[in-house]
Parts: C-alpha cells; structure tokens; sequence
C-alpha cells in the first residue's frame, strides 16, 4: 500500500493540511500548557484523542469540571457518526483492523480529502486516505509536541493560524458545489451556522447546523 | 476527575463517534438518509468555514476573517474552485485587511 499511486497522491495532497494542522498543533499545544496542562499530558492528549475542535474545547472548559467537557465532547462528536457512515460506504468491506485504524483519525480535513478523493475517482481510497491521515496525524503531534514544550514564546494569533482551517474547508467545499442542490445546501450552510451561534451552545453549534442544512439538502433531492 | 481521566474519556467518546458506523461493513443506504450523507460533507465544511470566518469569537462579526471569507469565495471564482487559490487569496485579503485595520 505504501507505495501505491493513491498513497503517494494522498501524501501530496494533503501537505496543506500538515502545514495547517501543524501550526494549530503548535496553537493547541501553547493553550493546553496555559490551560494547566503538564507539556507530556497536552502531547498524550494529542496523540490519543486527534481532534482539534474537541481538544480547543477541552481546554476551554477545563476550570467549569469534567460534566462540561464531556457533554461538549459528545456534541462535537455526534458529527462523527454521518462522517463514519460515508466513509464506510466509500470504502466498502475490509478487514476489522483496517477499519479501527481509519476510524483512529477521522477527522474533518482528512475526511474532507477523502470525499474530494472519491469524487475524483482515485482507485485506493483506504490507502489514500491512511496517507492523508498520517500527514495530519504527524503534524498534529509534531505541532502539539513543539508547542506544548517550546511554544512559550509564540503567539499563534498574531500569525493568524485561526483563519487558515476555516479557509481550508471553504476550499474543500469548493469543488463539491456543482449543481443547483448544493448551492441550495452551502446557502442554508451559511444561514444555519450564523443562526447556530445565536441560538445554541458553542458544542452544539456544528454538528447541528450541518444536520440542518443535511435535512434542507434531503428536501432538495426528491 | 483528574485531567488525565478526563483526557481518556474525551478520547473514548471521541473514538466511539469515529467507529459507530465503521465497525462492521455496510452497504450504501438508501433514500433520505443516503440523500443526507451525500449532502452532509458539503454543509459541514460550510458550517465549519462560516463559523471560523464569519463568527470567530462565537457570534457574528466584521473581521479580518471575514475579509479571508471574501477572498476565498473570490479565489474560487477566480481560480476555478482550486485548493490553492481559495486558501492563497484568503490569506492575502486577510493579511491585508488586518495591516489596515490595526
């Protein structure tokens, strides 16, 4: 697998998002030593949980007790579940261990690259997808390690490493919108998250803006 | 709770959600939960920019983000929705509208 075509496309496309996960890594990693993390438990955190959103919010609500973070974290996650889904049907049936490792680093970016892949007709996708997760995997780490360690003296702001994720998804989007029910959907997309932030609590503003967009879309499909 | 309790248990969840639909193989639903999750990647990746650029700080403002909103929306025209050119043009209109402001 390792030195397939689709491996080594995977590695190619996903160098971005090394470099951005990377930097917010190193973001991550400066927070959770500011939050009161030990460096080796924010590194720990990193390799065991690979969520950024769910990792920002750990450390976010770290002072308010466990009850808060975990509620949080099951809402972040609830966006898992279609994400699982479509990636079990775009891979079809494979072995038990090969599913536990792709379910290991199902996260938005590497998902979202899987999709494009899909959509591109690239012929391995497990092995695509394995190298793009090890991209973000390496970075994610890499980046954690740095900041958590050596990260004193940065300030992941003044670099603006809080826009170039969102930016990275809007140009995941991009080439997914094609016809009229995705227009339709990226419109109700951008309704449904601004109205999100008004109406629902932070942890929960995600997962239920896409699955109410995702239900616009279903209207739309008939 | 101690923080590396808390730590194991947010992965545990986390884990959970990823594996929910990939621990035994399944074929391609049908219908308007098929029709959902053809949709759902595309109104993810939307809400998620929206949120980052549009609402940085948890609700609606005018920020430099926004200005990476306009010029990742003006990059994808422009360069034919290509990766590169969303996050490219971005930047720049972030950097730019930032130096400006401040």
């Amino acid at each position: 697998m390792l030195d397939s075509v689709s491996f080594r496309k995977g590695l190619r496309d996903s160098v971005v998002i090394l470099l951005a996960v990377g930097a917010f890594g190193v973001a991550y990693g400066v927070l959770a030593v500011d939050a009161g993390f030990p460096p080796w438990l924010a590194t720990v955190s990193s390799v065991l949980i690979v969520s950024g959103a769910a990792q920002f919010t750990m450390i976010g609500l770290l002072s308010g007790g466990a009850v808060p973070v975990l509620l949080a974290a099951t809402g972040l996650g609830l966006r898992h579940l279609p994400m699982s889904a479509s990636l079990a049907t775009a891979i079809g049936p494979q072995p038990l261990g090969r599913r536990l490792r792709l379910a290991w680093v199902l996260v938005d970016e590497t998902f979202g690259l899987t999709v494009r892949a899909v959509a591109a007709g690239v012929e391995d996708i497990v092995a695509y997808k394995s190298a793009a997760d090890l991209m973000l995997y390496s970075g994610w780490v890499a980046g954690t390690v740095f900041g958590a360690w050596f990260g004193g003296a940065i300030d992941p702001e003044a670099v603006g490493v809080g826009v170039m994720l969102p930016l990275l998804f809007l140009g995941l989007a991009a080439p997914m919108i094609q016809e009229r029910r995705d227009w339709v959907v990226a419109a109700s997309a951008v309704a449904a998250a601004l109205l999100a932030t008004l109406v629902l609590p932070p942890a929960w503003q995600i997962t239920g803006a896409a699955a109410l967009a995702s239900l616009v879309g279903i209207g739309f499909g008939e | 709770m101690s923080d590396l309790g808390l730590v194991l248990a947010v992965a545990v969840i986390t884990y959970a959600t990823r594996l929910a639909f990939l621990v035994r193989p399944r074929q391609v639903p049908e219908g308007p939960l098929g029709r959902f999750l053809e949709v759902f990647p595309l109104a993810l990746f939307i809400v998620i920019a929206t949120s980052g650029l549009a609402a940085p700080a948890g609700e609606p403002a005018f920020t430099p983000a926004l200005a990476a909103a306009v010029g990742g929306v003006a990059g994808g025209i422009v360069f034919r929705r290509n990766l590169w050119g969303v996050l490219g043009v971005g930047a720049i209109f972030f950097y730019l509208t930032r130096a400006v402001v401040q």
